[in-house]
């Protein structure tokens, strides 16, 4: 592998740990002032409990999303300095505003973590508003920076420089409102699954039932309202995408030959060098709809696009499939909730808790797929026909240490934190009894 | 124009604040590692009590600043980039380890044998983090960069190591880490009582002597070497009278701990690590890096006016939201302004 691969590997590595570790981060808050709500109105003592549970779930998620985001911010540099040095001032607008929203989130979440006991209990709750509002607007405003890479916008190029630098225009690209509103749903739906789940599976184990079942409503209220509204965000950055990125759209549809009335292929074995996809399901003229709204239109196959232009439409595939097919899993499972409220009897069957404790983890797996998606069908380009991903790298060698160094210390983080939520739930457990 | 100017502000603001409130920081854990065991608990306890509120929001000044960088002064951020890429990535391998053992240290729901470990790692990133820091900043001066587009013809050990990794470096960056105990101790002395207040006091003392002589070491290195930077420094008469100042300062600053007047004390402190700052940018402004060819100028790579302009109107409208809020946090969690009634 060359020192490109290596430099790939290691963004893949870093921001696959970070975009979890700032999904929750920034939903989480969301689910700690709602309990905290509940404290305020009712006093009832095991809501009190589960705020200052999840309070410490915030600050741990939120100095490793800190920490690992503070490692982005340098890496953005180290691996890619010519991307740099052209693109940072046209995309700065993004990045400032996200630092200022960042810092704001900081000082909330000292506000609350402290203030227990000290600030008045109104201000004390609103600060913990500000730290969920202020986590998702950092979130949104690195999506727009990431959504200009695949939709340039805002600079010329003459002679190799970007000029005529116009930072507003960038920031507003044609794909940041898509990507925002997609990520946006994403995080709230993988991690109200992820935490749902982790309680789903304490009822079960019949660990303080009353409290877990508290808990479950609250995050899994979030999560499946996100995954009922996430299939029309989808079908927004599908329909962005045939526009804009053809080649992405082949390359998720694992689609070769330009049609009309162009089949959508579920599933599929993709055989890159023969150009076919096999042991796949057909829906004819599915694709031409979903992605013009007629199921005549035009599709461009990746034939129409120059042979090193074309991104690995194996990987683009497979995680496509994935994420979509996790998407309508959670979709069914949202209204498979809200059908419950009206259907009491289903919480006394731990079929329906085993349920949403094997969903658990899922969420984040779509997040990941779907963040590969948008990446690597991106590819050559870090810079969508404009700069090659090539072109982007550092110029010292050796990067292979740097991606080993990171895998290791990124894998004692995670088990370490994953270490660190047990010990919690332990503990919120015998403390109830 | 004038939105360069204060893009300048908020860099300096930010490195400025970064270096007291991270340094702060830092050294509480610097001081923790140079505590005797009994010390130790004692002084684990007060960071957490003092900076806990803030400590988040101290790191973030670094953020801000490398992202002003990037954003206003490309072909800067990009020699820093690519020439430091090893000592920022220990940096970055610092801040994270100590970040991370801080936090488990104070939320893990048991606290058992792992808390022997948090506090270890706690304490040495703590340490080195901020000699890398000294490290890097250093080496920016040193005149040792090489510049060059043919990294076939020179060694990986020639670009990417040495240029960092030297004497002169090596005490810039302990330089950084004794500022930092120096910061943390005086900090920590009033927030403390009786006994313990000695024991601070003493630690206050030995660390101020330390850092006065790493700096004398740092001048006379570079003196003798003949390095660039050193020797404009010594000619520059506004650095000297910088640095002289903030020896001067020394005397009142030690009054001040005496009679313990802690707000005034923070004050004096931080005045020291401003003119310690300007003496160093001064002498060399605007041209900040000095490689072993030539002398980089900050102002000439900047940005266009249209991402400066942009630039300058995010910073103030985040400076508006964001300098009240962390004021308050401060305020409230007496860290301005502290309770007379905690002292006497």
């Amino acid at each position: 592998m060359e020192n490109l691969d290596y430099a790939r590997l290691q963004m893949a590595f870093t921001l696959g740990f970070h975009i979890i570790f700032a999904c929750i981060g920034m939903v989480m808050p969301f689910f700690m002032v709602v309990s905290h709500k509940k404290w305020l109105n009712t006093r009832k003592p095991l809501y009190l409990k589960l705020t200052k549970a999840w309070q410490k779930g915030v600050a741990i998620f939120f100095v490793t999303g800190a920490v690992s985001g503070t490692a982005l911010s340098f890496e953005l540099g180290m691996l890619w300095p010519e991307f740099m040095k052209h693109a940072g001032p046209v995309i700065g607008m993004p990045f400032s505003l996200e630092g200022a929203a960042f810092f704001v989130e900081a000082i909330a979440l000292g506000f609350y973590l402290y203030g227990w006991n000290k600030l008045p209990e109104t201000f004390h709750w609103i600060t913990g508003i500000i730290i969920g509002i202020s986590g998702v607007a950092s979130g949104i405003l690195v999506v727009s920076a990431n959504a200009w890479m695949n939709a340039p916008a805002g600079f010329e190029v003459i002679n190799g420089e970007f000029v005529n630098i116009d930072p507003v225009a960038a920031f507003f690209n044609e794909a940041w409102f898509t990507q925002a509103l997609h990520m946006t749903l994403a995080a709230f739906a993988a991690t109200g699954f992820a935490v749902a789940g982790v309680h789903a599976f304490q009822i079960l184990r019949n660990k303080s039932v009353e409290l877990h079942k508290a808990a479950f409503k609250i995050a899994i209220f979030f999560g499946g309202v996100a995954a009922l509204l996430q299939p029309l965000s989808g079908d927004l950055s599908a329909k962005d995408i045939a526009q804009r990125q053809p080649v992405k759209l082949a390359a998720m549809e694992a689609h070769y030959e330009t049609k009309r009335n162009a089949p959508l292929y579920i599933g599929g074995l993709v055989n890159e060098q023969a150009r076919e996809v096999t042991h796949k399901i057909e829906i004819p003229g599915a694709l031409s709809f979903l992605a013009f709204g007629d199921f005549d239109a035009e599709v461009k196959g990746l034939e129409a696009f120059p042979e090193d232009e074309l991104p690995r439409v194996a990987i683009v595939h497979y995680a496509f499939q994935v994420m979509v097919g996790i998407g309508t899993l959670l979709m069914i499972a949202a209204i498979i909730y809200f059908i419950s409220l009206k259907k009491k009897s289903w919480w006394n069957s731990r079929k329906f808790w085993w349920f949403f404790a094997l969903l658990s983890p899922l969420g984040f797996i779509a997040v990941e797929a779907g963040w590969v998606v948008t990446e690597v069908g991106r590819q050559p380009w870090i810079v969508y026909n404009v700069m090659r991903t090539s072109e982007a790298v550092t110029p010292m060698p050796g990067l292979e240490y740097s991606f080993y160094m990171y895998v290791l210390v990124y894998l004692a983080l995670a088990v370490t934190v994953a270490w660190l939520m047990n010990r919690q739930i332990k503990v919120l457990n015998n403390s109830i009894g | 124009m004038i939105m360069l100017y204060v893009v300048l502000f908020f860099t300096f603001f930010s490195l400025f604040l970064y270096v007291l409130l991270g340094g702060a920081d830092f050294g509480a854990g610097i001081v923790e590692l140079f505590s005797s065991r009994g010390n130790r608990k004692l002084t684990r306890d007060t960071i957490y009590r003092v900076m806990g509120p803030i400590w988040e929001a101290n790191h973030i000044w670094l953020i801000i600043l490398i992202v002003i960088l990037w954003i206003a002064f490309p072909s800067y951020f990009n020699i820093i980039i690519i020439y430091l890429h090893v000592p920022l990535t220990l940096v970055l391998l610092g801040i994270t380890i100590r970040g991370v053992a801080f936090i488990f240290r104070h939320y893990d729901a048991v606290v058992d044998r792992s808390q022997v470990w948090y506090n270890r790692l706690f304490r040495i990133g703590s340490f080195i983090t901020p000699v890398f820091l000294g490290m890097s900043f250093g080496t920016l001066v040193s005149g040792k960069i090489i510049l060059t587009t043919d990294y076939s013809q020179i060694g990986f050990a020639d670009i990417f190591l040495f240029p960092w990794l030297n004497v002169f470096t090596l005490l810039t960056g302990l330089f950084y880490a004794a500022l930092c105990a120096f910061l943390a101790s005086t900090l920590l002395i009033g927030e403390t009582t009786g006994e313990v207040r000695k024991i601070y006091s003493r630690k206050s003392a030995i660390f101020t002597i330390t850092l006065v002589l790493i700096g004398g070491a740092v001048l006379a290195y570079g003196y003798f070497t003949n390095m660039v930077f050193v020797k404009d420094f010594l000619q520059n008469t506004l650095s000297l009278a910088a640095i002289a100042l903030s020896a001067i300062l020394l005397l009142p600053l030690w009054q001040s701990i005496k009679k313990q007047y802690s707000m005034r004390t923070r004050i004096l402190a931080g005045i020291q690590v401003l003119l310690v700052i300007f003496a160093a940018v001064n002498t060399h402004f605007p041209n900040l890096i000095i490689t072993s060819t030539s002398e980089l100028d900050l102002l000439a790579g900047a940005a266009p006016d249209s991402v400066i302009r942009v630039l300058g109107i995010s910073l103030i409208i985040g400076g508006a939201v964001i300098l009240p809020g962390l004021f308050h946090l401060m305020k409230s969690f007496n860290m301005i302004y502290p309770k007379k009634d905690l002292h006497q």
